[in-house]
């Protein structure tokens, strides 16, 4: 050991200066681009929650937006609703990721590339949307699920509107994210570990208990961590499911008495933010804390690894049927309503006489419009480009923040976060600002979209680089600077292929995130290039839910084949390497 | 004296002729400028369906492409002021209801422009200041109910019958808190029930059982059967019943009405062009046809094809300005969400 440690100095240290320089020039540059991506935009609704003048002009500071935001007993009372709310959000999807995550990626359950592909399927559809198909699911009036249960099975109606349902929904909106970040550590992880627990004695439940789940540990805590904060700012689904009933939330009160107070106040909206931004902050430092002994979940050294399913035996088809059964209600209902909706001319409850009305005009209107053609061009290509460049840059940020344990890594990986936990459309506010006043030709142009995407998602591609980075053990990297690569041949021939899980999961969220991303794009999208998002929203809200409900099952499936197309390339890749 | 009459007429007819090949060369001018800006940004709340017809009348007459950026009111509002505060405004028109073109104006979005397509409204519309159209389209807002459930005998016949104590639980509404429309509605009706206001207001507010972001999702839920009436937008349920959903309105008298309005950008890329869209738009084949689409404008006689139009007294609702709206959304807020959760 020590003899190979020096030798490796004696090497390393020939290069040393051209190393450093390389790694320190690249992680100065990916710094002060991701503090300008980060910061200009939310230094404006940081100065906003501070001035006495509207967002992105002077004024003279005060503290009267604090006073007012901070001094209202309610702001706390929902602080409390909202954690119980994201608690449970995120909880239950954490829970339905790593079950199907480990069904899917590590045991020899049938169906497994299916059940892969086909959960990504609601990440595809906006929240607004899923939220709208399970009132349709399980109103206590018109709700399908409810009126069948009760018409079979003579059950009393599950009512949606309600806390627990809103946990519910949301958490099956957060659980594609889990299931992502928890399948691509599990994939990285070394299965020589759990056959060894098998050896000494272990059955197949135990071993997963005792190795495969504390493996997985920091992509749960990953998972856990961003659903949890996306779920304390989610607003889509508290709209449609607590709003007409009165339960209130933070979201929902950041809304009512910012968002959409006349005129809007940004200021507000900005100052109420900043709580959201010290959750976000705490919790990436708590995860900090718990991954700082980062080398306890390296698994993937020198000695290779060569990832293997667990046999589950016969117990293999009850596998395959749990994640039916989980895939069935996070994707397979919710996408048949809407289905449904996009083949009847008005939402109506099923019945006989609704499928004797079944149409296909919605579908023409897809075929014939050219804003529906122009509309998909632009995301594909935003979609495709954004989660490239946002994932190499995350790569290079999970490089800096995890190898790097120094208080600059730890900034980059916390600045990442800074405009993820301000509220969607207050952030877009501040994007707007800020390149509205920047003297290059950025705004009103498809590239606001991207640098938006880009910056607003990035936590999104470093969750699943830095928990699958954390399994890399260094020594493949000394090795490789043994051999003479400098930091960027290292990391382009060593560490990205390693981290390939990682990159394809981050990449695919973003992917199906950027396609049909809303709340930035409503802001900064231009006349020529109308997103799918903001169009989706449009039709639902010129009263064409049919064309909306039309648009979602197309883009979800054709999703679904570029994320299956890209997994299949980049599968073919690794077989390659 | 014949001789003089002929060419008194004569010289009339002459200046008339002048007046017009004037008129006509200026109009070809502008026609020719607007074409050389290539084309014209319009940013607004109107549905896209509905835009698109006024895109295509205003393609036909002067060969220059509309282009839209459709929002709700409040994005509307935040993208407008952002650009107008970093003086890049990329808008050479904004659509929009008059609370928030009014506050627009006063940001000072807007340049002076009197379309002579105004010359149809009533003078009592105009702007003062000669920066907004007068309202050239309202959407009114009624009592929406599901035909399934209710028939029309059942419905309520007027306002105040929303308030009684059958309906508790079945009526859903915009929430006044978050919805300016909501709340602009309940304080116009203030002069029509009278001392009665008051009782109607926390009779509503005990008897609706869903509470909702917008107008919009008001009407679904009722073509819906989710809720059987509701306070909604009657565009929207021309839309939904257009497509075949079970859902009507009750002719109250009056029915209260949002007004829209239209200005031209004061920095506006495209200024020629920004004026030629808002002749078309506010013309009489602009507003025919939009009617022909399911809007209602003002123009006497033009009605949607929704039944009844005709007979209907519709009213611009006055809008509430900043310090009002605040006053009435804290008290709405007490009466219609103090009871929640």
């Amino acid at each position: 050991m020590s003899a190979r440690t020096a030798a490796s100095q004696v090497l390393v240290s020939r290069r040393r200066w051209a190393q450093v320089e390389a790694s320190t020039w690249i992680g100065g540059g990916v710094g002060l681009l991701l503090a300008f991506l980060t910061l200009y935009p939310t230094a404006m609704l940081f100065y906003g929650s501070l001035s006495d003048a509207p967002v992105g002009t002077l004024g003279r500071l005060t503290l009267a937006h604090y006073r007012a935001a901070y001094t209202d007993p309610a702001t706390y009372r929902l602080m409390v609703n909202s954690f119980v709310f994201a608690a449970g959000a995120a909880g239950l999807s954490v829970l339905l990721g790593l079950v199907l995550a480990w069904i899917t990626v590590r045991t020899n359950a049938p169906g497994r590339p299916l059940f892969e592909l086909v959960a990504l399927a609601p990440n595809v559809l906006p929240p607004l949307l899923v939220a709208t198909a399970w009132t349709l699911l399980l109103s206590p009036r018109i709700g399908i699920l409810n009126l069948t249960l009760l018409r079979w099975l003579g059950l009393p109606p599950w009512n949606v509107y309600s806390l627990g349902g809103m946990m519910f929904v949301e958490g099956l909106v957060l659980t594609p994210l889990a299931f992502l970040l928890i399948a691509a550590a599990l994939r990285s992880m070394d299965p020589s570990l759990e056959e060894a627990a098998r050896l000494a004695g272990s059955n197949t439940l135990d071993a997963a208990r005792r190795v495969t789940v504390p493996l997985v540990v920091p992509a749960v805590l990953a998972a856990a961590t961003l659903n949890f904060v996306r779920a304390v700012e989610s607003f889509d689904v508290p709209a449609v499911i607590a709003l007409p009933v009165g339960i209130e939330v933070f979201s929902t009160k950041i809304f009512r008495e910012a968002l959409a107070a006349f005129p809007p106040n940004h200021n507000l909206a900005a100052t109420y933010a900043v709580s959201q931004l010290a959750i976000a902050v705490a919790f990436v430092l708590v995860y900090r804390r718990i991954t700082r002994m980062s080398e306890r979940y390296a698994t993937i050294t020198g000695r290779g690894y060569r990832p293997h399913l667990v046999d589950l035996g016969p117990w293999r088809y009850l596998a395959s049927g749990v994640a039916l059964a989980i895939l069935t209600v996070l994707v397979v209902l919710p996408f048949l309503v809407l289905l449904y909706v996009s083949l009847i001319p008005f939402y109506e409850v099923p019945s006989r006489e609704a499928l004797g009305r079944l149409t296909l005009r919605h579908y023409t209107f897809l075929l014939q419009s050219d804003r529906v053609e122009r509309a998909l061009q632009v995301s594909l290509a935003l979609a495709l480009g954004g989660a490239s460049v946002a994932m190499l840059l995350a790569s290079l940020v999970a490089y800096f923040a995890v190898r790097r344990r120094t208080r600059w890594g730890g900034l980059l990986e916390a600045l990442s976060f800074v405009p993820w936990a301000f509220p969607g459309t207050a952030l877009a506010i501040g994007l707007l600002w800020a390149y509205v006043q920047l003297p290059l030709p950025i705004y009103g142009t498809v590239w606001i979209l991207l640098i938006s995407y880009v910056t607003r998602f990035l936590p999104y591609g470093l969750r699943p680089m830095t928990a699958t980075l954390v399994q890399v053990h260094r020594e493949l990297e000394e090795s490789s600077r043994v051999c003479g690569a400098g930091f960027v041949r290292t990391f382009r021939r060593v560490l990205l292929p390693l981290l390939r899980p990682g990159f394809l999961a981050g990449w695919a969220i973003l992917f199906t995130i950027y396609v049909r991303e809303f709340s930035t794009s409503v802001f900064l999208y231009t006349p020529r290039a109308e997103p799918i998002g903001p169009l989706l929203y449009h039709l639902w809200q010129d009263a064409q839910p049919g064309r909306m409900a039309a648009l979602g099952v197309v883009v979800s499936l054709l999703c679904v084949v570029v994320v299956g197309l890209a997994r299949r390339w980049m599968g073919t890749g690794e077989r390659a390497h | 004296m014949q001789v003089k009459r002929v060419v008194l007429v004569g010289i009339t007819l002459l200046l008339v002729a002048g007046g017009v090949a004037e008129r006509a060369g200026a109009q070809a001018d502008a026609t020719a400028a607007a074409r050389a800006e290539g084309r014209v940004v319009v940013y607004g709340t109107m549905a896209a369906d509905n835009f698109d017809v006024i895109a295509r009348i205003f393609a036909g007459r002067t060969g220059v492409q509309a282009e839209y950026w459709r929002a709700a009111p409040d994005r509307l509002l935040d993208r407008v002021l952002s650009e107008v505060r970093a003086r890049r405004p990329a808008f050479d028109v904004v659509l929009g209801p008059s609370y928030a073109l009014r506050l627009l104006k006063r940001e000072g979005a807007f340049a002076r422009y009197a379309s002579p397509s105004y010359e149809q409204f009533p003078r009592a519309s105009w702007d003062r200041d000669g920066v907004l159209s007068p309202p050239y389209r309202v959407t009114p807002i009624g009592i929406v109910f599901n035909t399934r459930l209710l028939r029309r005998e059942e419905a309520p016949r007027g306002y105040l019958e929303l308030a009684e104590p059958r309906w508790r639980g079945k009526i859903g509404m915009a929430d006044p808190t978050l919805s300016i429309f909501s709340a602009t509605w309940l304080v116009n009706l203030r002069p029509y029930l009278r001392d009665r206001w008051t009782g109607f207001v926390q009779g509503l507010a005990e008897n609706v059982g869903s509470l909702e972001e917008s107008t919009l999702t008001v009407v679904s839920k009722v073509a819906a059967g989710e809720v059987p009436l509701g306070i909604a937008h009657l565009n929207f349920m021309y839309i939904l019943a257009r497509g075949g959903a079970p859902v009507d309105y009750v002719r109250t008298d009056p029915i209260l009405a949002d007004a829209h309005l239209t200005a031209v950008g004061r920095e506006a890329p495209h200024p020629n062009a920004a004026r030629l869209f808002v002749d078309t738009l506010t013309s009489r084949a602009g507003l025919l046809a939009l009617a022909r689409a399911g809007e209602f404008v003002v123009v006497t006689g033009i009605h949607p094809p929704i039944q009844d139009a005709e007979r209907l007294r519709v009213v611009i609702m006055e809008d509430l300005d900043e310090a009002r709206y605040a006053q009435f959304r804290q008290e709405f807020g007490r009466l219609f969400r103090g009871g929640r959760r």
